[in-house]
């Protein structure tokens, strides 16, 4: 850095004003081991280390000892190879530079912030009442740097970024101001769509001219639509259909006399709607007449939106589900089997038959079964329904008896014939609900036009109002002037205004915060706050304050720090910060695997859910920081059962409330944390180890060496990791920080890879080469690719002679130096907030935020309220 | 609804269509009379999103002399066009999350061989590269990355990618429009750049470089699509289906229709280097005028049933006959030396999905066709051993075969010259 180097070379040559001479011993050090490489105009890497005298109140200075600093403290320099100093002699150093570095290091040093990804999605949908917002999939995410991803230094920009932010910007630009796309008018058109080319789901089949419905389940199994066919412009179609009713007397089902129903259904062309019937948009409903003879004409207006299709579903027919859920009610296929005990048993006999019969050879079968006399009626299970059900991919009665009565309904009903499908329009267009919020969002965004004013003056008015949004604090004149002679020079106000948006959404004031030097003054503080508690743009409120100049209050200021944290826009701060510090996003990629556990979505969802419920009480309730590590409460679901045990029924989160000091419970023992540090399939004692040393003590070990193996878990249960880690602790370069790492690692040993408790490790099965495991057995039970392997021995020896034997132990660990939590706590808090590394200077500040809101019993929400009152926050 | 035969049509495209477009990039000293450059031109590489059963795609023997497997039948008349591999993949993670990693190598968004491969021949063409599949794939899927992670999205309807590659008037008078403006918004954000450069110090200013270098960067892309878009667009007589076919139902007819723009995408020098996330998630497909039992997604957790695996196959067998016609259509075109189109066009086939039933992806199928290599073997890698090959090793070969100057791909250090050269 050029800047360095003149005022160390400065201070080479005569000690500067202020500046205080290098005590002996230093000078000492730094010439034996440092100014062979780091002196004179060709110091390594532009680090000279050759000065008599530091000027400690030069920011430039301070912060070029710092890195010395760090490269001795973290034992980087002298580099491999060079002559090691004493480490005596290497601790007195550190030490002397850590006071001096103390006393003078100031706080802050922030660079300009990019907005990252979630923070821009929600800006966006601020600024445009967009609140459907979301950045393209392929948007790139953002790196994190210091644990966080809306820290300045990982949030690069470069060109591809860029054009896309571009290309977004435009997009965005669009939703305002509609782009005017060709001949809007789609003539209206007959499509004869018959019956031949209908998608056709389970059950229905095609033949002779008509497609005979005969299920009544939810919409992706029972519905049909036509494949051909797809709204071409949002509009009004008439919808023509040839149907009739079919029933014989051999029905197992009462004669039909009230009408068929077929429902008409919209659903988007290029998706399988997987929805209760109930969530999907339903266009009208068709009565087919039983007992009719010749199918009926029967039509429907219809309002599709473009790119739609319709789905044709039977509401009424005998086999039906119960919304939510898709398989077919249990109450419909209890009473098929009450209904009929010779079935029932015919059915226990057959089953499904073997694997790849058909809908028409189980029916077949199952009739046979009937016929042939010799099955048991009195045997005793036919006195009570089925246990399990089954339904899906599985076997089970669900879908045996499915195949039996599709079958019977097809030969004999009753089921709902459609002999002919055509549709016509659009025959008038229709207003859809996106062209409708354009309409209003652009009236939003023009605003009332004054009496007289020229397009000008209109759109300085227009734009004063939107850049001051846009950039978060008043426009000034000279950018409102710059922007509306950007606008001006397009043919229309709205193209102008079009432009105007576009380069608004890539300026830097927009992109970036932090862009002033100096100390925040009240916008900047009102956009740090924002985003710190909201992930958003300040709102109204907040900004308000600003502008009158009050936010420098510190009352004000924690009355507004209190009433975002009430607010519901704090969400994003809660899945923000947990998601990174207790590193609940990694679960999305991680799969259990299958052989210890099955696992859905739904369940990863819940153990995340359980993490941010979790914290969001300690912020409601202010309890004491104490609390994340063992609070004797918790939110869960039924399906946390299978990690936690239990029996909880339902798969809504709520509170539950259990003893202190046991095993699960709080951030040590939480599924989501287990599962975050582990890969789905093994745990790694070293991942789990430096872990809680960064995110609960608060003193990441530094990385490990290059060319050191990792050492890698053996599941065949041969050797134990207690053993390799061992090994591992024998040679004197790894120990030092294996010391600390692996008692913290092996004593959460007890947690597998998905939080469950175990005292044995699992011993996967391998399967023998060429061939695979039992497959059904991996969706149907769980843990049927293990066996037991060793027994787990979790305890260790802290580096202090604390023993932990188990998680309990390690929570009393914690909680006997309570200060070393609510520290490393702050500084994640400070990070998060500040959006950059932690200098020598804030280490003061976090001190005196942690003993401030000790004195008032260390709640958490008087901790957040702290982080913001504090020099740190404020400054830049 | 008469629909036209495309495939009469495509016999056309072949054969005569290509010839003179494909002069316009035949290296001068060629031209000249000079040897033919046997480099490549153009690479494809098209993935299948829930793999193939393995024991049916892979030929039981290695060697020339190899068995073509159930799968790959539909190739038998290409057996000297194409090698196929076994034992090779990315050491990567499992899981469909995992399919991400097929041309990258990792999950999270390394560059990918198409991208590393554009940067080197996608210069001269219209689009550096493009990025096809059909409706609408699953949330996770990725396919390509470019080298700042940036995950490329797919063109999913037939008439997007046709007026993508052909254009029309409307289109363009839009782009020019945009274009300009974007010309002034990006001179007027340097404006405030500059201005508040001027009031921020050392580390401000650099992080603020940031800004500068990403300006230029667009700029000179601006440039590029400005230029393009004053030459005109190439014509093509393709038949496009009156409507998308991007039902779910319908993806195989889709996935048709795409190769057959693709194919034409390559004769018209559109582009050089395209990738195609091969259609079917978890919809049930009608082939040969039946129903199958379950939907495609669920076949291919086959669970080991037979009847489910061989439903599973028919899936696998259609993909991979469309894939035939497509590397058909490649042999009967010519490039500019007279050779067929296909010795010029590296195609990578395969699928980022190992054993779906499983979720592993490991022992990825692949095939490698095209690009003037020494084809018409199956080469059974050995996965154990001190130094195992690996998926990347091919893809090093084939990147240098473009010149592209890279010696290590996610984790592969060597390549497979020995086979291929």
């Amino acid at each position: 850095m050029p800047l360095f180097l003149v005022i160390v070379g400065m201070l080479a040559a005569a000690p500067a004003r202020g500046a205080e001479a290098l005590p002996e011993p230093a000078r000492r050090f730094l010439e034996g081991h440092c100014s062979a490489c780091h002196s004179g105009a060709a110091a390594q890497a532009g680090v000279r280390l050759d000065a008599a005298a530091v000027d400690w109140h030069e920011p430039e200075s301070t912060a070029h000892w710092e890195r010395v600093y760090n490269a001795l403290a973290r034992g980087e320099m002298p580099p491999p190879g060079a002559a090691r100093p004493p480490a005596a002699e290497r601790r007195r150093m550190v030490a002397w530079l850590d006071e001096r570095l103390l006393e003078h290091a100031g706080v802050g040093g922030a660079v300009p912030r990019r907005l990252n990804r979630g923070e821009y999605e929600n800006t966006i949908r601020d600024l445009f009442d967009l609140p459907e917002f979301r950045l393209a999939d392929a948007f790139p995410a953002d790196d994190s740097a210091h644990g966080f991803d809306n820290v300045a230094e990982g949030l690069i920009l470069s060109p591809p970024l860029l054009a896309q932010l571009l290309e977004t910007a435009t997009r965005v630009a669009d939703e305002v101001f509609p782009p005017e796309r060709g001949p809007l008018a789609v003539e209206s058109r007959r499509y004869p769509l018959g019956v031949a080319g209908l998608a056709t789901s389970e059950g229905g089949k095609t033949a002779a001219g008509r497609y005979r419905l005969v299920s009544s389940r939810n919409m992706a199994n029972s519905a049909v639509w036509p494949a051909r066919f797809e709204a071409a412009a949002s509009g009004v179609y008439r919808l023509s259909v040839a149907a009739s009713v079919f029933q014989t007397d051999k029905m197992f089902y009462p004669r039909r006399r009230a009408p068929l129903r077929l429902g008409v259904y919209a659903k988007p062309k290029t998706e399988q709607v997987y929805d209760p019937l109930g969530k999907v948009r339903k266009l009208a409903e068709i009565d087919v007449q039983p007992d009719r003879g010749a199918p009926q004409s029967l039509s429907a207006d219809i309002e599709l939106f473009k790119g739609e299709v319709f789905g044709l579903h039977w509401e009424n027919g005998p086999a039906y589900s119960d919304p939510p859920r898709r398989e077919y009610s249990t109450t419909f296929l209890a009473e098929r089997l009450q209904a009929d005990r010779l079935y029932y048993a015919a059915m226990l006999a057959f089953g499904g038959g073997p694997r790849g019969t058909t809908q028409e050879q189980l029916y077949a079968a199952t009739k046979a079964l009937m016929a042939s006399g010799k099955l048991d009626l009195n045997d005793p299970r036919l006195d009570k329904m089925p246990e399990r059900w089954g339904g899906g991919l599985a076997a089970g009665p669900h879908n045996w008896i499915k195949g039996f009565v599709h079958e019977e309904m097809h030969r004999f009903g009753p089921a709902l014939d459609l002999t002919d499908v055509a549709v016509e329009g659009p025959l008038r267009p229709i207003e859809d609900d996106e062209t409708r919020a354009r309409k209003a969002r652009k009236q939003r965004f023009l605003g009332e036009r004054a009496a007289g004013a020229s397009d000008r003056d209109h759109a300085q008015t227009i734009l004063r109002r939107f850049l001051s949004r846009a950039f978060r604090r008043p426009a000034s004149d000279a950018q409102v002037a710059a922007y509306a002679a950007l606008a001006m020079q397009a043919e229309s106000l709205e193209a102008g205004l079009h432009l105007a948006i576009r380069r608004a959404l890539v300026s830097p004031r927009f992109l970036y915060r932090g862009l002033r030097p100096g100390r925040l003054d009240d916008f900047d503080l009102a956009s740090r706050l924002s985003y710190f508690l909201t992930s958003s743009p300040p709102d109204a409120r907040l900004t308000a304050a600003a502008r009158e100049g009050k936010l420098s209050d510190p009352a004000v200021l924690e009355r507004e720090t209190l009433r975002l944290l009430d607010s519901p826009q704090s969400w994003s701060f809660i899945r923000s910060f947990t998601g990174q510090w207790l590193g609940t996003r990694l679960l999305q990629d991680i799969m259990p695997d299958p052989r210890l556990l099955k696992f859905i979505d739904q369940d990863r969802r819940a153990m995340i859910d359980e993490a941010e419920l979790f914290f969001a009480e300690m912020i409601r309730e202010n309890h004491p920081v104490e609390t994340f590590i063992d609070p004797g409460f918790s939110y869960r679901s039924a399906r946390l059962n299978k990690i936690y045990g239990g029996d909880l029924q339902g798969n809504e989160m709520r509170r539950v409330a259990f003893a202190r000091g046991g095993r699960h419970g709080g951030i040590l023992g939480l599924a989501a944390v287990m599962m975050a540090t582990a890969n789905g399939v093994d745990t790694h004692p070293v991942e789990r180890g430096v872990w809680l040393l960064e995110n609960v003590f608060g003193a990441p070990p530094p990385d490990p060496p290059a060319n050191v193996p990792a050492i890698a878990p053996d599941t065949s249960g041969a050797t134990s990791m207690r053993d390799q880690l061992n090994r591992h602790r024998t040679d004197p370069t790894c120990a030092s920080c294996h010391q600390r790492i692996d008692p913290l690692g092996m004593v959460l040993e007890n947690f597998d890879p998905v939080g469950r408790w175990r005292d044995h490790y699992p011993r996967y099965i391998r399967p023998p080469d060429g061939a695979e495991t039992l497959q059904e057995e991996f969706y149907s039970s769980i843990g049927s690719g293990v066996a037991v392997g060793p027994p787990v021995d979790a305890a260790g020896v802290m580096p202090d002679g604390v023993r932990l034997e188990d998680v309990t132990d390690l929570k009393r660990y914690v909680l006997d130096r309570p200060d070393a939590f609510s520290r490393c706590l702050t500084e994640k808090l400070l990070i998060y907030a500040a959006g950059r590394p932690l200098t020598y200077g804030d280490r003061k500040v976090v001190e005196r935020i942690t003993a401030d809101v000790e004195t008032r019993g260390r709640g958490f929400r008087d901790l957040i309220a702290a982080v913001v009152r504090s020099e740190s926050f404020r400054a830049r | 609804m008469e629909r036209p035969d495309r495939r009469k049509f495509l016999r056309g495209v072949g054969g005569s269509l290509a010839l003179p477009m494909l002069e316009a990039f035949a290296p001068r000293r060629a031209r000249g009379g000079q040897a033919a450059d046997k480099r490549p031109r153009r690479l494809v590489c098209a993935g299948t999103y829930l793999g193939f059963h393995q024991p049916d795609f892979f030929p039981a023997r290695s060697g020339r002399d190899y068995e073509i497997s159930p799968v790959l039948q539909p190739l038998r008349s290409l057996r000297n066009e194409m090698t196929v591999f076994s034992g090779l993949d990315h050491r990567g993670r499992n899981g469909h999350l995992g399919w991400r990693a097929w041309m990258s190598g990792s999950a999270s968004g390394s560059v990918s061989l198409d991208q590393l491969v554009a940067a080197k021949v996608g210069e001269q063409t219209r689009f550096e590269s493009l990025q096809v599949t059909c409706g609408k794939p699953p949330g996770d899927a990725r396919l390509s990355f470019t080298p700042e992670g940036v995950a490329l999205p797919m063109i999913g309807r037939p008439s997007v990618l046709y007026r993508t590659l052909f254009g029309s008037a409307a289109d363009k008078e839009r782009m020019d429009s945009l274009l300009a403006g974007n010309r002034s918004v990006l001179d007027g954000v340097l404006d405030e750049a500059r201005g508040l450069e001027r009031r921020l110090g050392g580390k401000d200013r650099e992080k603020l470089g940031e800004y500068f270098a990403s300006l230029r960067g667009v700029e000179k892309k601006l440039q590029k699509q400005r230029d393009w878009l004053d030459k005109p667009m190439p014509k093509v007589d393709y038949p496009l289906p009156e409507f998308d076919p991007v039902a779910p139902d319908l993806a195989l007819e889709c996935e048709s229709i795409m190769y057959d723009l693709m194919a034409l995408a390559l004769t018209t020098d559109s582009t050089r280097v395209l990738t195609f996330l091969i259609p079917g998630w978890s919809q049930v497909f009608t082939i040969g005028g039946r129903r199958l039992s379950a939907g495609y997604h669920g076949l291919s957790h086959h669970g080991n049933d037979p009847s489910k695996i061989a439903e599973y196959n028919l899936v696998g067998t259609e993909h991979v006959k469309r894939f035939g016609a497509f590397l058909e259509r490649l042999r009967a075109g010519r490039d500019a030396w007279g050779r067929p189109l296909l010795d010029s066009t590296v195609v990578v086939f395969g699928s980022g999905m190992g054993n779906a039933n499983t979720h592993d992806n490991s022992n990825l199928p692949t095939v490698l066709a095209g690009g003037g290599f020494r084809h018409g073997a199956h080469r059974k890698i050995e996965r154990e051993g001190p130094a195992p090959r690996l998926l990347g090793d091919l893809y090093l070969t084939v990147m240098q075969q473009f010149g592209v100057e890279i010696e290590r791909f996610a984790g592969a250090k060597s390549n497979m010259n020995e086979y291929l050269l």
